[in-house]
């Protein structure tokens, strides 16, 4: 197995879960440093709070206020060990549910309070 | 043969999808101000369409993952924003406009003001998308789509000069009023290269399962479809050339694009640009709106698929739903949907550069596309078109103060 660049072919990758289900990107991915430890790939994030930090203070302000506006405290970021990673490929694998990421949160609750709600929702396949 | 009825249906979804709204309206502009003399901003966006549908493509069949995709992965979230913006921002005003071009066609068939019409077609247009696949979206409208041959059938019947129209398609500055020749030009191409057709056709590479096979069907499809599509723009060009011109008509008003084919082929010319009208902007709005989705699914990982049920891809759903009820906004509180459709077409011209020029950098990628990668041609003419732009970019914005009125 060759290298794998992290910046190249990790951040902002497509992850899917067990199920080959589409979960995010890679918004962020933290090194954890520990005294006496060498530094490793400790964390995949995914969510909107990691992805605006990437952009810049200003929009990390811009989003603070929007939130604060429509009264928004949680933050629904899911932080996946690095070890949950089962094959980094065009699609990186996680060992993880859907179900259990917060960061699905919004997904879920759209499926659940609007979309379901409309007949022709359920099911599979058209 | 089945890959024949892919290549036939290929083709017949590039003409059906190529003209629509803007590709009507600024070709009957640019013939009842200037006769033949732009038909070379046609043949120029006809062509540079051609070229990025077919990378985009070949980037979707080698790759299995959309432009969307690669934006984001190879380019970065922060940088990624930028065509996000650029083509949400665009495509709804383009969007808005194809339910403008709807609901005209409905108001001139019925009597009953435009307005009225923005959100019952809205609501149409997303039942479609709650319901239908994929192949019913792209290959239903397209087929319905085909009315719009009766551009030439129209252009035929007034027998143009046939010498004088192949001078247009070379460029040459006109004598007068160039500033408005000039916008003109921008918006028709503006008008032809579409990021939202791009965007499109590469998702639906992914939609419909492209693998390296069908890098031939692609190539076909990008190139004949396109070539039919712009020859019928530009046969709607001649017909306003022939029929506007002489009368001293500048359109300001969708009605008048009616003569065009009313002249030459009486009511059932009229009949048929009703027609053509209502169908063709549908199915631009269908593509749009899709379009916009797709690249907000894509962008943020979410899953996304119009073959999926609706509560299998939740926020890609509600992207679809939302944009489509609002960008009927504008028309239901009575926009001028002519006015707002050369809008849109400087505004899609001056997008251009940050959905072009990545293409230089994936087009050329190994990683990407293994040996698929571009060859000199493509490379040169991605480079004009990534030239041109730019170009359109600086151009738009004085052009729209100075020829817009």
């Amino acid at each position: 197995m060759g290298a794998v660049h992290l910046a190249h072919d990790v951040l902002d990758a497509q992850l899917v879960d067990r199920l080959q289900e589409k979960i995010g990107r890679v918004d962020a991915l933290l090194l954890e440093l520990e005294a006496g430890q060498p530094p490793r790939v400790a964390t995949i994030v995914i969510g909107s709070a990691a992805r605006a930090e990437r952009v810049g203070h200003w929009f990390v302000a811009l989003r603070r206020g929007w939130r604060a506006m429509l009264g928004r405290r949680e933050e629904h970021l899911s932080r996946i060990p690095f070890d949950k990673v089962r094959r980094i490929g065009d699609t990186i694998e996680l060992d993880v549910e859907e179900q259990s990421l917060e960061s699905e949160h919004l997904e879920r609750w759209l499926k659940e309070h609007v979309v379901c709600r409309i007949p022709g929702a359920e099911g599979d396949r058209k | 043969m089945k890959k024949w009825g892919e290549v036939a249906l290929g083709v017949v979804t590039s003409i059906g999808g190529f003209l629509e709204v803007g590709s009507i309206a600024t070709s009957t502009q640019g013939g009842a101000e200037f006769g033949y003399q732009l038909a070379w901003a046609l043949l120029l966006g006809t062509l540079s369409l051609a070229f990025l549908m077919e990378m985009t493509g070949r980037l979707a069949a080698v790759s299995k993952r959309t432009y969307g995709d690669l934006l984001r992965e190879r380019f970065g979230y922060r940088f990624f924003l930028l065509p996000l913006a650029a083509v949400l921002v665009v495509s709804f005003l383009v969007l808005a406009s194809e339910i403008g071009g709807v609901s005209i066609a409905l108001q001139m068939a019925t009597g009953i003001p435009f307005p009225w019409w923005a959100i019952p077609v809205a609501l149409l247009g997303w039942v479609l998308l709650w319901r239908g696949t994929f192949g019913i979206v792209e290959k239903g409208t397209a087929l319905l789509g085909l009315v719009a041959v009766v551009f030439a059938a129209g252009a035929l019947k007034l027998h143009p000069a046939w010498p004088a129209v192949g001078r247009g398609l070379l460029p040459s500055a006109p004598s007068e009023n160039r500033a408005r020749y000039w916008y003109l030009a921008v918006s028709i191409l503006g008008a032809s290269i579409s990021p939202y057709l791009y965007l499109f056709y590469s998702a639906g590479a992914v939609e419909d399962e492209w693998t390296i096979e069908h890098l031939g069907v692609n190539r076909v499809t990008a190139g004949l479809g396109n070539l039919f599509g712009g020859t019928l723009a530009v046969a709607a060009l001649v017909a306003a050339a022939l029929v506007l011109a002489p009368r001293g008509i500048r359109v300001d008003r969708y009605e008048q694009i009616a003569m065009v084919l009313a002249s030459p082929l009486g009511r059932a010319g009229f009949v048929l640009f009703l027609a053509t009208l209502c169908v063709t902007c549908f199915g631009s709005t269908l593509e749009i709106v899709l379009a916009m989705a797709y690249m907000l699914a894509q962008g943020f990982g979410w899953p996304w698929s119009e073959n999926l049920k609706p509560g299998k891809d939740a926020r890609f759903t509600t992207s679809y739903t939302v944009v489509i009820l609002l960008a009927a906004l504008p028309i239901a509180i009575g926009m001028n949907p002519l006015a707002l459709t050369n809008l849109s077409m400087v505004a899609t011209a001056a997008s251009l550069p940050v959905t072009v020029v990545p293409l230089l950098v994936l087009m050329n990628d190994g990683d990407i596309l293994l040996k698929h990668t571009n060859g000199w041609l493509s490379n040169g003419a991605l480079v004009i078109i990534a030239l041109l732009s730019i170009v359109l970019l600086v151009a738009a914005l004085p052009l729209q103060l100075l020829g817009g009125g």
